[in-house]
């Protein structure tokens, strides 16, 4: 018995070593970027991790990831953690925009830059990179889309959105366009629209529509704050007979915000009408570009914000520009 | 026998000495932690830079001093699910008083909206007394479910488990209803300097963490309370037959637990400038493992202050150590339950070596 204790204290101390990447201390001309992010629970944040390490990887610059399992608390700890390492930048997925503005204020005290993809500080108090879509106009050309469909229906529409975290800009932003395109056409719709809170999680979002659909059965414009969300729309939407296809009398307008890959095939078979896009792999691209120019000019505190204007894929221009979502360049290279 | 073998006996004889002195030490997980970090110096020699140092107090103290607070609980033999949901119900409550500005667009469908939360903030927005009255509302909750807790579990005699869990799952989901799982932020800047700031190079959080531990160890170890407290826990039949009201010392150790879940909770808000609905949500594996990792007996009756402090101190460099070798993340949580589950291995071997060299005086 002692012997195996003895040998399992040893592996313990070993096995982190044999398994690590050997901590980066610094001295070397190689420049290391730390990459924390919250988690990678949508198609989104799997490209967005990927573009990012890809190109980081072929700029054979190193890259050190940490995910933080959606705590705040341990995203800081890990940012830190990273800065002891003397990581010449840091790139994070936050949280949260609230959590976001303490880790940037971390790493501007350290002099190191900080980039934040795709998920936006709640103020601009503490210095960052920021690259972030413009999901207010985004959103808006999603759903004027679908008020010029609806009204080709000579009736009212019931409208529905799935709302999401409102902690998130990205959410705030979203909602904003598609209450834009609502107050622009108000005889267009029944009432004012039910909103269906999903908090980015399948499991609130799965109980809230089924509620929703329940309590308002006419409802006959549903729109996503997020693409991610598709799966969970079609479980509810197929056993109420209402996961039909663009023509079918019982189908309803849909219409969603990021550009998967099930977007875009949910769109070329024709259950989907429109879809915001924010442009992932340029999204990526812009903070890299960013990042490496201040980690080159010596710059620890850069602060700047870059928007991704995105746009609407349609079942009107899908022809032209389905090649420009990623989710439809993803589904093609498979 | 020859003088060979006698040698060769007597070093071995030396060895197992050794070993049995250092399983038997208090200090056990201090040598360890030593141990451990000389093994890894050589890879990550920052480990021992002044900003990994200070980082590593800086994440040990909030950590300390809930872990301390469950230090009680296990001693009777009980576990406490519920810290994390304490430490959740405090933030919000605590930032609920004291924020100076909300957005009515996240916070307008809060049932507290209109009540105790506006577009101005909180009930004592800009007030100097919102810090206080703030930390008052945390501590408050946080002792008021711990007495929750324990009435239930030493009055109405229903499983610890079960309360806290349910507890839990309660104070976890009102924290989340009254915030509409949003955060609330524009604390007071002296609230925020509560996690970040200091008198000279001590930190606050240091000073309120060093506060509780010498109160705690006080309370332990030279008190009628302390003594009761061991007692209940390893035997609460027998210490109810001797004289010890058990339902008390219960409830009382569920308070203290509760209460320094609050104190957590403050350093950890204060640190992250905001009260979160989640906070701590994935802390407790982190607060049970630094207790078992110290040497706490998840069976009860047996568990130090002290020990507390160096299962905290190993757990925050093992966290830190991992993250440094810039291990993946699955790696990082495969090697930090390993670690756990070699603990609580270790706290049976110590416990058969102490049995046996003390002639069944454990």
């Amino acid at each position: 018995m002692k012997k195996i204790l003895i040998f399992a204290i040893l592996a313990a101390f070993i096995v982190p070593v044999v398994f690590a990447n050997g901590g980066s201390d610094g001295g070397s001309d190689e420049i290391t970027i730390a990459f924390c992010f919250q988690d990678l629970e949508t198609e989104f944040w799997v490209a967005g991790h990927s573009a990012i390490t890809e190109t980081l990887a072929a700029k054979g610059i190193k890259v050190i990831e940490k995910n933080a399992n959606e705590d705040a608390n341990r995203q800081l700890e890990q940012v830190k953690d990273s800065i002891t390492q003397g990581v010449d930048g840091v790139i994070i997925i936050p949280q949260d925009g609230e959590s976001a503005v303490t880790i940037a204020k971390e790493c501007n005290e350290a002099g190191v830059p900080i980039g934040v993809f795709n998920r936006p500080p709640a103020d601009k108090s503490a210095d960052a990179l920021v690259v972030v879509a413009n999901n207010e106009a985004i959103a808006e050309q999603a759903v004027e889309y679908i008020a010029q469909e609806a009204m080709k229906l000579n009736r009212k529409v019931t409208p529905a959105i799935m709302v999401g975290d409102l902690g998130d800009p990205n959410a705030v932003g979203r909602r904003k366009g598609f209450y834009n395109v609502i107050e622009k056409y108000p005889d267009l719709w029944t009432g004012d629209p039910i909103e269906i809170p999903t908090k980015w999680d399948s499991n609130t979002a799965l109980a809230n529509l089924q509620s929703a659909m329940q309590a308002n059965p006419d409802i006959d414009f549903l729109f996503t704050s997020s693409d991610f969300l598709y799966p969970v729309i079609k479980s509810v939407l197929a056993p109420l007979g209402k996961w039909q296809k663009i023509g079918d009398p019982d189908h309803i307008l849909l219409a969603g915000l990021d550009g998967d890959k099930t977007a875009c095939s949910l769109q070329k078979d024709g259950y989907v009408d429109a879809t915001g896009v924010q442009d992932v792999f340029a999204e990526a691209q812009m903070l890299l570009d960013a990042m490496l120019a201040a980690i080159d000019s010596g710059e620890g505190t850069p602060n700047e914000w870059l928007y991704d204007d995105g746009f609407a894929l349609t079942q009107g221009n899908m022809a032209d520009r389905e090649m420009d979502m990623w989710g439809c360049k993803l589904l093609a290279a498979e | 026998m020859s003088e060979v073998d006698q040698l060769k006996t007597g070093r071995v004889g030396s060895v197992k000495i050794i070993g049995r002195k250092l399983l038997q030490s208090e200090f056990f997980v201090l040598y360890l932690t030593i141990f451990y970090l000389l093994v890894l110096f050589p890879f990550i020699p920052r480990v021992f830079s002044p900003y990994n140092l200070k980082n590593v107090l800086s994440n040990t103290w909030p950590l300390l001093v809930i872990a301390i607070g469950q230090t009680f609980f296990l001693i009777t033999a009980g576990i406490d699910l519920s810290q994390t949901s304490i430490m959740a119900l405090s933030s919000i409550m605590g930032a609920i008083i004291m924020t100076s500005e909300v957005d009515p667009t996240l916070f307008s469908k809060s049932p507290v909206w209109g009540i105790l939360l506006s577009v101005k903030g909180g009930l004592f927005s800009g007030s100097p007394l919102a810090l206080p009255v703030g930390l008052l509302v945390m501590l408050v909750i946080g002792v008021l479910i711990g007495l929750m807790n324990g009435f239930s579990v030493a009055r109405l005699r229903m499983p610890p488990f079960i309360v806290t869990l349910v507890s839990q799952m309660l104070f976890s989901a009102v924290a989340i209803w009254l915030s509409k799982s949003e955060n609330i932020r524009h604390l007071p800047e002296s609230f925020s300097q509560l996690g970040r700031g200091g008198i000279g190079p001590i930190a606050y959080s240091l000073i309120v963490a060093v506060i509780i531990a010498v109160a705690a160890h006080l309370l332990m170890s030279k008190t009628l309370y302390g003594r009761r407290l061991y007692a209940t826990g390893i035997n609460p039949r027998a210490a109810r037959i001797s004289g010890v009201p058990t339902a008390k010392i219960i409830i009382a150790a569920y308070a203290i637990s509760g209460f320094c879940a609050a104190v957590g909770s403050i350093l950890y808000s204060a640190r992250l400038e905001q009260g979160r609905p989640t906070l701590g949500s994935t802390l407790l594996l982190d607060i049970i493992g630094a207790n078992v990792i110290g040497g706490v007996s998840l069976a009860g009756g047996k568990g130090k202050v002290l020990w507390t402090v160096f299962g905290v101190i190993f757990f925050i460099f093992l966290s830190n150590t991992l993250n440094l070798l810039n291990l993946k993340f699955f790696y990082i949580d495969i090697v930090k339950g390993l670690v756990i589950l070699l603990a609580a291995i270790l706290d049976v071997t110590r416990s058969r070596v102490v049995l046996r060299y003390s002639g069944g005086r454990a």
